[in-house]
């Protein structure tokens, strides 16, 4: 084989390795030794380079634990998971002066309770991920027949204070979205009960944001 | 409330973890560490050489990607943010090191611009196999410039994909192709030269001339 046609297999090397193989290619690699072994060499290499992510070795706890002490001292992380109902309560309080009572409280309550129920059924129940879906949503029945009356509620704050009602629909739908992310998440994966205790976190913040616009109503 | 209680199978979807994360939580900033920490360290280590170095610069990549957790709206893979970062934070590093501009680009040599290797075709060809090993793999790892180094990295080592490691790198996916290439054939030399250098030390062993 002439060094042209091993300089115009070398050309195109790179689109060799990457699974692009002319028929010239090919038919000057069975006739050319050192092309072959070139060839030979870089396959060890490509094969042999994930062995080297095996080893491959943890950061000292030293790395987390000053990482810790920089988020905490910044305030980017906060010892207990504060959610948004807890962000929400500082400005709620004293702000829902003009909210009509609604039912939401009970409503959500029940539902947690619901919830809280089915979470902690049996093992049987939590193996079969149809039965105990068909169970969560039975159980969260009274937070979606509550969704019309809670919108009503809302609305009803448009008038009085338009920037409150507006950061309170974004916290309900982050909400909402932590508890779709949630639930798609037990449908998954129905039998981790990290991911249920996370629904059921986030089911009982929309609860509690819930029961504080109650609070509000009260203290009118 | 935090609910932390774990199971035996159980853990935290990522995409869960990054949106606690993104409300402060600590327990899903730990488990997004957690989860990602050995590859990146694996990284910086390979990248600089030095386990202090390496440790440093994992911390600085996972505090820059937490101080922005929360503009991070899912376009792109978290893995591959977090590695960009890792990325950005290292060559930033080595930048600082030799006291000018490193970027992908400073590291090829004139003879290696076409991408083509050297070949004398008159040589004996030294086959690697048999001698190729992780110890001298990783020797010769250590010894590639740094553009060269981390394609092959991401690419060969961790398992990435072109595209993946373009937008690590912010560069095209045709540069990653490239790079990676590259960084093949500069190994192949690296490793061929142990090869020579062991078959040296049998002939001095033998007792035999070294020419």
């Amino acid at each position: 084989m002439s060094v042209a046609n091993c300089s115009a297999f070398l050309e195109q090397l790179d689109q060799w390795m990457e699974g692009e193989r002319s028929p010239a290619a090919v038919a000057h690699l069975r006739s050319c030794k050192a092309c072959g072994n070139l060839i030979a060499d870089l396959d060890s290499i490509r094969d042999t380079a994930p062995s080297l992510a095996a080893t491959d070795p943890e950061p000292s706890e030293r790395v987390w634990s000053a990482l810790r002490a920089q988020l905490q001292d910044e305030g980017l992380i906060h010892a207990a998971h504060p959610g948004v109902s807890d962000i929400l309560k500082r400005w709620l309080r004293g702000t829902f002066l003009v909210l009509p009572r609604p039912v939401l409280a009970g409503a959500y309550l029940a539902a947690l309770i619901a919830v809280g129920f089915v979470l902690s059924g049996s093992n049987g129940l939590r193996n079969d991920s149809n039965l105990w879906m068909s169970r969560m949503q039975r159980s969260t029945q009274p937070l979606s027949a509550s969704l019309e009356t809670e919108e009503g509620a809302i609305s009803s704050m448009a008038d009085t204070n338009p920037v409150v009602t507006a950061s309170l629909r974004k916290s309900l739908a982050a909400i909402d979205n932590d508890i779709a992310l949630c639930e798609k998440s037990v449908r998954e994966e129905p039998q981790n009960e990290f991911v249920r205790d996370y629904l059921y976190e986030a089911y009982q913040q929309k609860a509690d944001l819930i029961a504080q616009v109650t609070e509000g109503d009260e203290g009118q | 409330m935090a609910r932390t209680r774990r199971t035996e199978t159980g853990e935290v979807p990522e995409a869960v973890s990054i949106r606690l994360a993104q409300q402060g939580d600590a327990a899903a900033f730990e488990r997004l560490y957690r989860l990602h920490s050995r590859r990146v360290y694996s990284l910086c280590l390979r990248m600089v050489g030095n386990t202090a170095e390496a440790e440093d610069l994992t911390q600085e990549a996972f505090l820059q990607l937490f101080r922005k957790i929360a503009t991070f709206r899912g376009e792109s893979a978290f893995s591959t943010w977090l590695h960009r970062l890792a990325v950005n934070v290292v060559l930033m590093k080595l930048r600082k090191k030799s006291g000018k501009e490193t970027s992908l680009e400073q590291v090829t040599e004139p003879d290696e611009e076409s991408g083509t290797p050297r070949r004398d075709f008159g040589a004996i060809d030294l086959r690697l196999s048999g001698s190729l090993d992780r110890v001298n793999l990783q020797r010769a790892v250590d010894q590639l410039p740094p553009g060269y180094k981390a394609a092959f990295i991401l690419h060969d080592v961790q398992g990435y994909e072109h595209n993946e490691i373009a937008e690590m790198l912010g560069c095209s996916i045709g540069n990653s192709k490239s790079q990676l290439h590259k960084a093949r054939m500069r190994l192949r030399d690296l490793l061929q030269e142990v090869v020579r250098e062991k078959a040296r030390e049998e002939r001095r062993a033998a007792g035999g001339s070294e020419d």
